[in-house]
């Protein structure tokens, strides 16, 4: 009994030992070949900037876990930061600004849930259509003009200091022990995983799948719109464009991660390490002064081969698969 | 296994009266009655496109009937919801199985009631502790209640299945061809399961089209052709022949032969 | 066994994929040192001399090019000392448009040729303003002495600077203009900017476009960058002023195209849909008045319509000896880059300048363009 435990434990976090290997590489690596790599600063650098890839990834951790996916995420950052801008402007204290930022997110989660769950359409196109919207109306909210200026009490949710660190990474840090609680230890995260494994054996167990997953939306669009609030801040500027490509990061993490994208199976842990790696690899490749275009090639095979190593282990399952047909065949 | 003077007394679990359902042109059900008693398993047979599986899925609140009535516990229903049907005690255990398989032993049969501590945890220890209670009460063995399903066998799953359906707080439960594309030691421990149902006074539906397994486990074999409920037996008064004559409806005088044995 | 073999293939896989990613990055490969300044100097330099043996026997456009260096040689003296190997890094927008792949060019060159090492850097697209901080935020975490940096948009750059100013990296700001305001609020400064007078590029481009219409006029359309990107505003709001003033000529339609090439063929066909007697179009930058010509030759309306575009690029500098494209409003890269360098320079080696410094324009159509032959 014990036995199986160890090694089910050990095949769970298996690709997630793996990655921090690969990050200890990389950083070893960027150590010897860069004097100024390991320095806090360059350290602080990479948190500060992962924590937005984080937050955002952290929803779609639970969307993906789901058997879904949310392309709207960027779209709906830049849609939240500016309708903080606008509340701002009209004279709203930060606090219920930010409120309605974060509102505006969800909503726009649940919209995409809502028809994503109620019309049985296929997530990609809904959360398609709505990164559309999303990004319409932020451009008609602005003019397409970036919004600039905002108090200290706002932008202190980007560029302030909490000692050593500062308010998105301590953001991040506690979003992601409070979604590692939730996905592992709650109800909503069994059902999140279930909705992914089989969405039919939870509407079975007379489970309202509608509402399970209008949430997992839900969530999604209301980290979308933390990761607005902290854009925003730190660039003391609400920009209709800001966010773009955020979606496809997001996804990429989670992903590297070992979230799997047929749903069912989810890994937060995985997620906050793949964020973090890709931020040591953008910031090393820069610290290398290696141009733009390798950025994107290095991470586009580090996501391949993730992929491919994940569907390469899963085949291991495939002795129980074939029995699993065998009790299934009519 | 009870005779015929007991059953005269007993309340059935649920009673199925006129049910009629068509898809478009196509009359799938055409007013089929049924009683299905508790401490009995019942099975249900007939060949494919007869309407079984209708049947089961107007119980279970899948479909709803175009006409006819449920009535359980003294309460008559126009039709069923999934939820209402499980409120009430009908659990079904499905071809597919209705598993999750990402999520282990113990998270499948307590899915959608799970035991909470602190009002946001899933209790993780005590599901733990229950399923493996219950799985030993109904002698399935597996590896570890913490074993993901999608590594399970067959059997096992099935095992599963059922541990879940009573967790639901099942008192009747529907079998979908239980042994269908099963080995032949698991199909026994399986059968062994449902028979085990029934004693334990639980109201059991199996479908089946293995007759060797349902004269193996059945109380009573009830036979469906062409929508129609077209004859009841108890297992004892009857034998395979009969049965097979019935569902392919080859011998009009053996439906007369048997009325009278019945009868007598 | 199978499934250990499976195992190995996929740990070989990933294993191969880190050692690729340290092949990168190390300095001695190709890929790398290509993009470095420092090891791959020797080369440039003699493509220089090429190019000095090509002015001494050359047409008369080098004198105009000359002119305009010395124009701005004069604006900048005293000149700092050269050759002495500073390292100053320099952050574009982005490699995915010809102009700023001129200009790293440029850089690199010039960098060459004032002795010093020189390190170009990029966001991975023009809309990426959160990636360029970034960017900038990992260039302050080495030890350039001074940084040129060319931001996305007035605001984004902002607190890699504040950081860059803290750590006593000189920024100087080429091109769109950093927000000095947001600067001041935030605790930074720009320690020096060179731009090019985007309002006298729309101004000088919009005259020209006037003045071929003639007492006439006619309808005339403008097509934007991005909306609020400080050439965009600044190149429409010069030629919009010389249009509205000039009689007989009316705006019919002011769209962003976003710089982009698509964007821009699409919003020429949409304009040419709407107003078939359009008479001419300014676009923002060179690259939508290519796609702006494109979609105009694509509805068999070239003829009769001038397509005017900001830059001078390369392509657009075959597109005017063509005929494909009307003008273009050119100011030298080489020039450009050269002259931050060597501002660059002064500021770390103590030299006080100008708080903004301008680089000369030169308006380039089918008339003069032969004058242009070799411009860079």
């Amino acid at each position: 009994m014990n036995r199986t435990k160890i090694k089910l434990l050990l095949g769970n976090i298996f690709p997630q030992l793996l990655l921090i290997l690969v990050m200890l590489i990389m950083v070893i690596f960027l150590s010897v070949a860069s004097p100024f790599f390991l320095t806090w600063d360059n350290f602080r650098n990479v948190f500060d900037h992962s924590s937005l890839y984080i937050i955002l990834a952290l929803g779609m951790t639970f969307v993906i876990s789901s058997g879904g996916v949310d392309l709207s995420v960027g779209a709906v950052a830049a849609l939240s930061g500016v309708c903080m801008a606008v509340a701002m402007q009209n004279g709203l204290g930060v606090g219920t600004s930010i409120l309605i930022g974060l509102a505006a997110g969800g909503l726009v989660g649940a919209a995409n849930g809502s028809i994503i769950s109620l019309f049985k359409i296929n997530p990609f196109i809904v959360t398609l259509g709505f990164m559309s919207l999303a990004r319409g109306l932020a451009l008609i909210i602005t003019g397409g003009i970036p919004i600039y200026g905002f108090p200290r009490a706002f932008t202190w949710w980007g560029s302030g200091h909490i000692g050593p660190l500062n308010p998105p990474m301590l953001l991040a840090a506690f979003m992601a022990a409070l979604a590692a609680l939730v996905l592992n230890m709650s109800r909503f995260g069994y059902y999140t995983l279930a909705l992914g494994g089989n969405e039919e054996a939870l509407r079975r167990s007379g489970v309202s799948i509608h509402l399970y997953k209008i949430m997992v939306y839900l969530l999604c669009g209301v980290t979308a719109a933390l990761g607005g609030l902290i854009v925003t801040a730190r660039l003391n500027t609400a920009e209709p464009l800001a966010g773009w490509m955020l979606e496809m990061d997001s996804i990429a993490a989670v992903v590297l991660g070992g979230t799997s994208m047929k749903g069912g199976r989810g890994s937060i842990a995985g997620t906050l390490i793949a964020c973090l790696l890709l931020g040591i690899l953008r910031n090393g490749l820069v610290i290398l002064s290696i141009p733009a275009y390798y950025q994107q090639l290095l991470i586009g095979m580090i996501i391949l081969s993730a992929v491919i190593f994940a569907e390469v282990r899963s085949r291991k399952g495939l002795a129980s698969t074939h029995k699993k047909e065998r009790s299934t065949a009519v | 296994m009870s005779n015929d003077a007991a059953q005269g007394k007993r309340i059935p679990y649920i009673r199925l009266r006129n049910i009629k359902k068509s898809f478009g042109h196509v009359i799938a059900l055409d007013g089929v009655d049924l009683d299905v008693y508790p401490g009995e398993v019942m099975a249900l047979v007939g060949d494919n496109g007869a309407g079984k599986s209708t049947l089961i899925k107007i119980i279970s609140g899948v479909l709803n009937p175009d006409e006819g009535e449920l009535s359980l516990n003294g309460k008559t229903f126009k039709h069923m919801t999934p939820s209402r049907a499980i409120e009430l005690g009908i659990s079904t255990v499905y071809q597919d199985l209705a598993l999750v398989d990402c999520l282990d032993v113990a998270s499948n049969i307590f899915l959608g009631r799970e035991p909470l501590k602190a009002c946001f945890f899933v209790d993780k220890k005590r599901m733990n502790r229950e399923s493996e209670e219950l799985l030993r009460r109904l002698k399935v063995s597996i590896p570890s209640v913490i074993t993901p399903v999608e590594f399970l066998s067959g059997g096992q799953r099935q095992g599963v299945a059922v541990a879940r359906s009573i967790k639901l707080q099942g008192r009747m439960i529907i079998f979908d061809e239980p042994t269908a594309a099963m080995g032949v030691s698991e199909s026994a421990r399986v059968l062994e399961l449902i028979r085990s149902l029934g004693d334990e006074g639980f109201a059991v539906l199996v479908i089946s089209h293995n007759l060797h397994h349902v004269f193996t486990i059945a109380d009573c074999i009830c036979v469906i052709r062409s929508g129609r409920l077209v004859k009841d037996f108890r297992t004892e008064n009857t034998n395979p022949d009969q049965v097979v004559g019935f569902i392919t409806g080859s011998n009009r005088y053996t439906e007369e032969y048997t009325e009278e044995s019945i009868t007598t | 066994m199978k499934e250990k073999m499976k195992r190995m293939l996929a740990f070989m896989l990933l294993f191969s994929l880190v050692a690729f990613a340290a092949g990168c990055g190390s300095p001695a490969s190709p890929p790398a040192s290509g993009e470095k300044t420092g090891t791959g100097a020797a080369e440039e330099v003699k493509e220089d001399d090429d190019e000095v043996e090509k002015t001494a026997a050359g047409p008369a456009m080098n004198s105009k090019a000359q002119e305009i260096e010395q124009v701005l040689m004069d604006q900048l003296a005293p000149l700092p000392e050269f050759n002495t190997g500073e390292k100053i890094g320099v952050l574009i927008i982005t490699l995915a448009n010809p102009f700023w792949v001129a200009m790293k060019e440029g850089y690199e060159k010039a960098g060459a040729e004032l002795g010093i090492e020189v390190a170009v850097m990029a966001a991975p697209t023009e809309g990426d303003t959160k990636s360029q901080l970034e960017t900038l935020d990992a260039m302050v975490a080495r030890d350039y002495a001074a940084i040129v940096a060319s931001p996305i948009e007035p605001f984004n750059l902002v607190p890699g600077v504040v950081r860059a100013n803290k750590k006593g990296i000189k920024v100087i700001n080429l091109g769109p203009p950093i927000s000095k305001e947001a600067l001041k609020e935030a605790g930074g400064w720009l320690d020096g900017r060179i731009t090019v007078d985007y309002e006298e590029q729309g101004a000088m481009a919009a005259e020209y476009i006037v003045e071929k219409l003639g007492p006439a006029g006619g309808k005339v359309a403008i097509i934007q960058g991005i909306p609020g990107a400080g050439q965009s505003e600044g190149r429409t709001a010069g030629a919009k002023k010389v249009f509205e003033a000039a009689e007989n000529v009316e705006i019919v339609s002011i769209q962003p195209g976003n710089w982009d090439r698509n964007t821009a063929y699409n919003i020429a066909s949409n304009i040419l849909q709407a107003h078939p007697d359009i008479r001419a179009i300014f676009c923002c930058n060179d690259v939508m008045a290519l796609a702006a010509a494109d979609a105009l030759e694509a509805a068999g309306k070239r003829e009769g319509v001038i397509i005017f575009g900001v830059d001078f690029i390369s392509e657009a500098h075959e597109a005017i000896k063509e005929g494909k494209l009307d003008g273009s409003i050119a100011y030298s890269i080489r020039v450009y880059s050269k002259a931050a360098l060597i501002l660059a320079l002064k500021t770390v080696q103590g030299h006080a300048i100008p708080d903004e410094v301008f680089s000369p324009l030169a308006l380039v159509s089918k008339e003069n363009v032969a004058e242009f032959e070799g411009w860079e």
